[in-house]
């Protein structure tokens, strides 16, 4: 059963890129949520959201893939919002610290109009 | 472990699956429904979903190893009570557990980002256990109790 890769659309809202994923986030995930990622380095953003659909089914090997995801943007100095997720997995991201890293919000607005007041 | 009953009784559902990564989505559905159909909240429901789907992605990455004809058997029942769901694989089975993994060693490249499969099930189920089967067996055996 092979997992359709994900479609990630890259929106610029001021001066924060929105990764907007769709579909499931597993190790399956990797080349295309770094592929993405690599694309804010060349904006030079540094701000990120990151906005899942809340349907996603997100498991270990997807948490492992947005872990290193996260110590990237800490090396690169990128603020990093997260959205769209449903309660079992802001309960799952808080639990595995991922929330010691990155903000989750409750949408996207108002991720955006949070992130956009940061410095 | 293709032919074999290694479970017998008239409460039990077996689910006997190719050892591949994305069938233990079908395992989550099944289970998912079983749960509800005995009275298990959203919540929790989506706790064992997590919990069984990383019992299985484990089962086929470390305990059959990419072994072409091996399979993963997952048995749910619901007793006394509680949900009782047992992962099997063809594997030797943990040396030790594995310790909670450090999101902070994570993130500055001192740890590997491995662990977080067997760190969600502890967390989130009522118990879990890992045995070897009288039939050379590897067993991940978790206990959801129905509570309130």
């Amino acid at each position: 059963m092979n997992q359709r890769p994900n479609e990630i659309k890259i929106e610029s809202h001021g001066d924060i890129l929105l990764l907007d994923i769709r579909g499931d986030v597993t190790a399956f995930s990797e080349p295309s949520l770094n592929g993405a990622y690599n694309s804010t380095k060349e904006s030079g953003h540094k701000k990120i959201l990151l906005k899942f659909e809340e349907s996603a089914y997100i498991n270990s090997g997807g948490i492992a893939v947005l872990i290193q995801v996260l110590a990237q943007t800490r090396r690169n100095n990128q603020k990093i919002g997260i959205t769209g997720l449903s309660d079992h997995f802001k309960k799952v991201f808080n639990m595995v610290g991922i929330t010691k890293f990155a903000t989750i919000y409750p949408t996207q607005q108002d991720a955006v109009s949070t992130m956009s007041a940061l410095s | 472990m293709r032919a074999e009953k290694t479970v017998v009784d008239d409460q039990t559902v077996e689910l006997n699956l190719p050892s591949k990564f994305g069938y233990e989505r079908i395992v989550i559905g099944g289970l998912a429904a079983f749960a509800k159909s005995v009275g298990f909240s959203s919540s929790r429901i989506e706790d064992l979903k997590t919990s069984v789907a990383e019992a299985c992605i484990n089962a086929v990455q470390h305990g059959n190893r990419g072994k072409p004809d091996a399979r993963v058997l997952v048995a749910i029942s619901f007793q006394g009570n509680a949900l009782r769901i047992s992962v099997f694989d063809e594997g030797a089975g943990l040396k030790a557990e594995p310790k909670d993994p450090d999101i902070d060693r994570i993130i500055e490249d001192l740890d590997p980002p491995v662990g977080f499969g067997v760190f969600l099930m502890k967390r989130l189920m009522d118990e879990v256990e890992f045995n070897r089967t009288s039939n050379h067996l590897h067993e991940v055996r978790m206990v959801m109790k129905l509570t309130g």
